[in-house]
């Protein structure tokens, strides 16, 4: 009799569970459209296609769970893209068309601090959520915006870890050279650096600015000879940061630390100088050492295994992809909290967001950027790039002081 | 007074580039009267061509460099032969849109070539340089230097010395009386422009040493060359170099500006410019015409 009736319990436990799951399990809602303008072409085609990569990894990883969860159903999500021709008018223009006639509920960032800069404009106009991993210049979110997000750290944090590392260095440097571009992210790196520097005990020589895109930069290269800092720092691009590699060379510019705000993390550098690039630090947002506990999606390890799986033969992402990926993760999360696709909502809730994942903490200050991520610092050894700072989660000491040119 | 040795000597040397950009965006202007707003481009292919061989053959780029000025004069007279020919006559508004419309078509097609990357050249010798005392003379910038004169003298050879040189110089005196003495037009256009393009193709393969390029990095060029000519003078080869060095030592010297005089170098050579144009019309060196 027990035995019976154990069954019949069993079987009504297994039905109830079977219906259960048949009727409570979440149902497919409508697609949610997302959109995003990206230099496919013009001048910042590498970068765009790498935000693009970040992009589409998100959404092939959501799609394959059915989509972003939202009151019990699941929303599919496609990202509608515009080639903005690497230009930051155009991309304002195709923003508008995004919301208008493609209908975008939500918008994803475009490449760049210029192109970001008149695509919030137009998300602003329109109250409508932006989430960007490829504008750090604060002068973005000094306009009192409120519908737009940069998950990354913001241009004042690029070359500060420099700064924290080289305090930890033995002979400790003392004298900070800055170079920098007149363009407003370069500017600020270079303007908090002038502030930062102090507070750890090294004196920072007048900034050395030089017109955006210079060619030729060896009368600054020579001023920095004539400094004679221990610290040689260049806030500029990748071209500029290889037009000053190459004279530093060439006019014997010895210092124990080479840093660059932008350009040795890509492999285009390592690629133009090849043993030169050696011993050089840069900030960057994201490496793929570094070492976090996500609280959903992939763990970096993952991360890089699934970017591996998608794009054979580039090797591993770069912090373009990895902070591309991280915008649509914020993007989602937010409207899973909000637990609704109406966009004030949404906004409100990216607004209250605090989550990590593998990328780091996403979190936003009021202004909308993340000033909570770290960067971290990056050297360039024997050809490979290598986390070296912060120590927690370095895979490398730094190689310190940078030998002298004739002794390499 | 090491530190001003110095500059003179960068200043210099960058007046290298200068020259070899000059001479072809000169002779361009100064023959066929069209400022050609694709020399930038042309540059580039020089230097994308020098890459190409570095990295795929193990060239040296100086061996390069007659590879980038045949390529690109076959190129260049294509180009005037079969397209810019038909507007010679035009208004000068026309052959603006043209070679502007030549340079969207040229970097385009290298972007989907060789993509936007980064590239640059760099050989064993590299950065090693002379040193004398406090003063260091880079070696590849030396040889670009002295390749820059070199390619200027030979131009200068070409059209004082040979048979096409001359018509050259006699379409530019007076086109109608050149076309009445039998000069055949078309043909002395397109070698006029192919010979421009050469010399931009070889200041292309010096750039691939000294800095890295992208299919849209000669913008910066065509502008830099245009001052260099108005500096010297149109009309004469010589006056050109004579820009050139004068734009590369201007440049350093603005550049050596503490704090932020580097942002204004390219105003301070636009600003000599100016004043070369009211006080000197025909340039540092060159004739009225």
């Amino acid at each position: 009799m027990t035995v019976r009736k154990l069954a019949l319990l069993a079987v009504a436990v297994v039905a109830a569970f079977a219906c259960g799951t048949a009727s409570s399990g979440p149902t497919t809602g409508s697609t949610i459209t997302l959109g995003a303008p990206l230099g496919l072409t013009g001048s910042l085609t590498k970068e765009s296609i790498l935000t693009q990569q970040g992009y589409n990894l998100w959404q092939d990883w959501i799609n394959a769970r059915g989509g972003i969860l939202v009151g019990g159903v699941k929303h599919p999500v496609v990202i509608k893209y515009y080639d903005d021709t690497s230009s930051a008018n155009q991309s304002a223009v195709l923003m508008q068309k995004l919301i208008t006639e493609d209908k975008a509920q939500f918008l994803l960032g475009p490449y760049g601090s210029a192109a970001t800069a008149t695509d919030a404009a137009i998300a602003e106009q329109n109250q409508i959520p932006m989430v960007e991993a490829n504008g750090a210049a604060q002068s973005i979110f000094n306009q009192g915006y409120k519908y737009t997000f940069g998950v990354l750290s913001p241009a004042n944090k690029y070359l500060q870890g420099v700064i924290d590392m080289a305090a930890t260095l033995n002979p400790k440097p003392t004298t900070v050279f800055m170079l920098s571009a007149d363009d407003n992210f370069s500017l600020e790196v270079a303007n908090a650096i002038v502030t930062y520097a102090p507070t750890k005990g090294m004196t920072v020589f007048p900034v050395k600015k030089y017109k955006n895109g210079a060619t030729n930069l060896s009368a600054e290269v020579q001023a920095a000879k004539a400094a004679n800092a221990d610290i040689v720092l260049n806030s500029g691009h990748l071209q500029e940061a290889i037009a000053i590699n190459k004279a530093a060379k060439e006019q014997k510019l010895n210092a124990k630390i080479f840093a660059y705000s932008v350009g040795p993390s890509t492999p285009d550098f390592i690629a133009a100088l090849g043993k030169d690039a050696d011993y050089v630090y840069d900030g960057s947002q994201w490496t793929p050492q570094v070492k976090y506990t996500p609280a959903f999606y992939l763990t970096v390890a993952q991360y890089v295994a699934a970017y591996k799986a998608k794009y054979p033969g580039l090797g591993d992402p770069d912090y373009h992809v990895a902070e591309s990926t991280a915008a649509c993760l914020a993007l989602q999360r937010a409207i899973e909290n909000a637990g609704s696709l109406d966009a004030k909502k949404v906004r409100d809730a990216l607004a209250a967001l605090d989550v990590t994942v593998f990328f780091g903490q996403i979190k936003f200050d009021t202004r909308g950027i993340n000033i909570y991520k770290p960067m971290v610092v990056e050297q360039i050894q024997s050809g490979v790039h290598h986390t070296v700072f912060p120590s927690n989660i370095a895979d490398a000491q730094p190689m310190y002081p940078t030998p002298n040119w004739d002794q390499r | 007074m090491a530190d001003f040795v110095q500059l003179v000597v960068l200043g210099l040397l960058a007046g290298g580039v200068y020259v070899a950009v000059g001479i072809g965006f000169g002779l361009v202007w100064g023959v066929l009267n069209i400022v050609n707003l694709a020399h930038g481009a042309l540059v580039i292919i020089g230097g994308y061509i020098t890459w190409q061989l570095f990295s795929a053959f193990h060239i040296d780029p100086f061996l390069s460099l007659p590879v980038d000025a045949v390529a690109l004069f076959v190129l260049g007279y294509t180009l005037q032969r079969g397209v810019i020919n038909r507007i010679i006559r035009a208004p000068l508004l026309f052959t603006f849109l043209l070679t502007f419309g030549l340079n969207l078509v040229i970097i385009n097609v290298l972007l989907l070539m060789f993509g936007s990357d980064f590239r640059s050249v760099t050989p064993s010798y590299s950065g090693q340089g002379l040193e004398l005392g406090n003063v260091v003379v880079p070696y590849t910038r030396l040889a670009s230097l002295g390749v820059a004169i070199l390619t200027a003298a030979a131009l200068a050879f070409v059209l004082n010395r040979t048979r096409i040189g001359l018509a050259i110089n006699a379409i530019s005196a007076d086109r109608d009386a050149a076309q009445l003495v039998g000069i055949d037009l078309r043909h002395a256009y397109a070698m006029t422009y192919g010979l421009g393009a050469a010399c931009a193709g070889v200041a292309g393969g010096l750039i691939a040493m000294i800095q890295a390029i992208t299919p849209t990095a000669g913008e910066p060029y065509t502008l830099q060359a245009f001052v260099v000519v108005i500096l010297g003078g149109l009309g004469r080869v010589s006056a050109t170099v004579v820009g050139g060095l004068a734009f590369g030592l201007v440049e350093a010297f603005g550049q050596s500006i503490p704090g932020s005089g580097s942002v204004f170098a390219n105003a301070i050579a636009f600003g000599l410019m100016v004043l070369v144009l009211v006080t000197r019309p025909q340039g540092l060196m060159g004739r009225l015409r």
